[in-house]
């Protein structure tokens, strides 16, 4: 190799190592804290995961899949409410994270609506216990992107998303036309048969349920409501025999009361921004009076 | 095995390693030969075995082929021909989900094997290995057409190399004759054209598959075309700089696949920019043999829409494929009578319009080499020219968006006579700082997009 050549790589070789340098030394700094961006549902699940595991313990933490990641934590005015949903995800991935970590919540909410998914091991693996480990370098790009943006478009306060909610409670059910939504929504989960994956993940819960018992955390199960429609698909109609089968006892339910009436589904699964706040609300109700809650 | 794994690293290390040792210098063909054996097998071993059908056919219709052209080509053509079909469009008459067909089980077993990964370039080696060996009546030994054939930098994408220019590359190689810088900045710019722009933006674009894009807001319908077709472009400029990069490693020179492709200013000079093996082949083994321009406007016109749709088509067994190579077929046709006229007029606003003008439309026209869906093509189409409804849109970061396809626009627009000189005094830099980002700002991985081709 010519001198010349030697000469290049080495300006190449510097240049890349005092970049990795300088952020190395960055994430020494400053640490990992500021949110980045999520631009996928999965990216936003890391970034929920990581929010979990490395904050505080929160009080009450939700489990579940996309129907309940559309309950923000703003919706409910109990403290300390944690959602760790996961968009696309098994309600036992959640669950099983929660029962991982060292410290437990006063209670854990686990949604029983979709069991056909199986765990995401990887997800499990990479959060529970060790999972708390910094990246040695920070994204440079996400992290301008997320400190423009936390500059630019500050998180509203707490009254003003109290107004923001009462405006949304005061507006009428949403007239948005899901019918196309519905339909195939409908035909997918009406070609579903979850006996088998459901079965295994009702396991898994019993087991989890156990183990987080045994170390003092109170664990309640709730199911979101479907359209009329989607509750007669052979997917839901199953998933709900073999849970209530498998949980018979009426106490291990959350009684949440909701008027059905006001409810929309969008795209025809998942509870639009109105409908999951009153659902939200209803199980902030429910927590309330649970005997010795809160 | 794919270029942006730990494993190709490994494996291409290994290779490199042993290939300029002086013991196996008298055998450099055969390692590369085997090695590339490894890559392709490494996650298809199954199809190892087509591989070397394909070659070994190939290989005995061009010593028939030598003796007899007017018999044996055209049945060598056949032959890959067949086989393209038999792999790429059977799914168009049989279900992949049924079990057995025929009860029979060895051809069970060939209409169960998937796509491989790969063939529509290999075939296309093959047939373009026929006609000019065949042409310069020029023999080749086995291991130099497999060596053609499936040279692992270009086996599963491209480039397309010519035989007649790949060939005569074969010949012992040494390690003092490797271009080391320029085989570096090809790895360097591949990889980060893939890692940070093509990865990243991939996250985005997910919104445009069914059923997510049915929640997207018109605005950002048509943000996520451009942002697709920035992708597409660095995740195959990508890939071809990787491969002519290593390319170079091992001594072989192959052909430059784009050169910026988005400031061409008519539809012609787009397919002189973009996968510009892809069209020299089309044009030298299929518009020429058509009879090309030599034969009147209106045959021109029908050569042209031909071409395009089987280019299309070659893409995949989808109407989507067709639509798409159709429409580039009608564009070219459309601006032929003006090309020389527009060419006269040397403004730069004109030539601007023109750029933007070719830009667009390609860009709307890849569209349907997302969705090849037909009808989730012409469902995202139309929802680009109606509000949207969807009471919850996903937030897509614009800035985000902006900062991943950055590399592009520069590359493109940078004009290189301003800036060439100051560009060449911190190319080194560039290439190191390129290197950084790449690693520390690398999207999720995924495949490259022409694999599945």
């Amino acid at each position: 190799m010519s001198m010349s050549a030697i000469r290049w790589f080495a300006k190449c070789a510097l240049t890349s190592a005092l970049i990795l340098f300088a952020c190395g030394l960055a994430t020494a700094w400053f640490g990992n804290g500021l949110e980045l961006p999520a631009t996928t549902t999965s990216d936003g699940t890391l970034t929920t995961l990581d929010r979990y595991v490395r904050g505080p313990t929160p009080n009450v933490v939700l489990v579940g899949s996309s129907l309940t990641f559309r309950l923000k934590e703003e919706y409910f005015s109990t403290a300390g409410v944690r959602n760790l949903a996961l968009a696309g995800g098994s309600p036992v991935t959640g669950f099983e994270i929660v029962a991982n970590q060292p410290h437990l919540p006063k209670i854990i909410l686990v949604e029983m609506n979709i069991l056909s998914r199986a765990t995401d091991k990887a997800l499990v693996e990479k959060f529970s216990n060790g999972g708390k480990a910094d990246p040695l370098f920070f994204r440079p790009v996400r992290t301008a992107v997320a400190a423009y943006e936390n500059w630019k478009h500050k998180p509203p306060d707490h009254a003003q998303i109290i107004l923001a909610l009462d405006r949304l409670l005061k507006q009428p059910p949403s007239n948005f036309d899901n019918r196309v939504y519905a339909d195939r929504a409908f035909k997918e989960m009406n070609a579903e048969d979850p006996t088998v994956a459901a079965g295994i993940n009702v396991m898994h819960i019993q087991h989890l349920l156990s183990a987080v018992e045994r170390r003092g955390t109170r664990v309640q199960f709730f199911e979101l409501p479907y359209s009329d429609r989607l509750e007669e698909s052979r997917s839901v109609r199953i998933t709900h025999e073999i849970v209530h089968n498998a949980f018979p006892d009426p106490d291990r339910w959350l009684k949440i009361d909701y008027p059905r009436s006001e409810l929309r589904w969008s795209d025809g699964v998942h509870l639009d921004e109105r409908s999951a706040l009153i659902v939200s609300q209803s199980i902030d109700r429910a927590l309330v009076s649970m005997p010795g809650s809160m | 095995m794919t270029f942006t794994s730990w494993q190709f690293g490994v494996f291409a290390a290994i290779v490199f390693g042993a290939y300029y040792l002086p013991p196996f210098r008298a055998f450099q063909v055969q390692l590369l030969v085997l090695a590339s054996l490894v890559f392709y097998g490494y996650g298809q071993p199954e199809l190892l075995p087509l591989l070397a059908v394909a070659v070994v056919g190939t290989y005995l219709f061009l010593i028939l082929a030598l003796r007899n052209r007017r018999v044996w080509l055209p049945a060598g053509i056949a032959f890959n021909l067949l086989l393209l079909a038999f792999f790429k469009y059977k799914f168009l008459f049989i279900s992949s989900a049924a079990g057995n067909y025929t009860g029979i089980a060895t051809i069970d077993f060939l209409l169960h094997l998937p796509l491989p990964i790969g063939i529509s370039f290999f075939v296309f080696h093959n047939i373009s290995l026929l006609v000019d060996l065949t042409k310069r009546k020029a023999a080749a030994d086995l291991t130099s057409i497999f060596l053609y054939i499936i040279f692992f930098p270009q086996l599963v994408a491209g480039p397309i190399t010519r035989a007649e220019t790949f060939m005569p590359q074969i010949k012992p190689k040494y390690l003092a004759d490797v271009p080391f810088v320029e085989a570096a900045k090809w790895i360097l710019v591949g990889f980060f054209f893939k890692l940070y722009v093509a990865n990243n933006l991939n996250e985005m674009t997910s919104y445009m598959d069914f059923p997510l894009y049915e929640t997207l807001r018109t605005q950002d319908r048509w943000l996520l075309v451009f942002l697709y077709s920035y992708q597409i472009y660095s995740d195959f400029f990508g890939y071809s700089a990787i491969a002519i990069g290593f390319g170079l490693l091992f001594g072989y020179r192959l052909q430059i696949n784009f050169n910026l492709p988005y400031i061409a200013q008519s539809f012609s000079e787009f397919w002189t920019r973009w996968h510009i093996s892809l069209s020299n082949w089309l044009r030298n083994y299929l518009y020429i043999p058509l009879g090309g321009n030599r034969h009147g406007t209106l045959r021109t016109y029908l050569n042209l829409v031909i071409v395009m749709g089987l280019g299309g088509l070659w893409h995949g067994a989808a109407f989507s494929y067709l639509t798409w190579g159709l429409m580039h077929g009608l564009l070219l046709v459309a601006e032929r009578p003006f090309l020389a006229r527009f060419g006269k007029i040397n403004w730069a606003a004109f030539r601007a319009i023109r750029a933007g003008f070719v830009f667009f439309c390609v860009t709307i026209l890849w569209i349907f080499f997302k969705l090849p869906n037909f009808g989730h093509a012409l469902s995202y189409l139309h929802g680009m020219f109606i509000p949207s409804t969807n009471p919850n849109p996903p937030k897509l970061f614009y800035d985000l968006a902006l900062l991943y396809s950055l590399p592009v626009m520069l590359q493109h627009l940078l004009p290189q006579e301003r800036f060439g000189k100051a560009l060449q005094r911190i190319e080194p830099y560039l290439y190191g700082a390129m290197a950084a980002l790449m690693y520390l700002e690398a999207g999720p991985d995924t495949a490259f997009i022409y694999f599945q081709f």
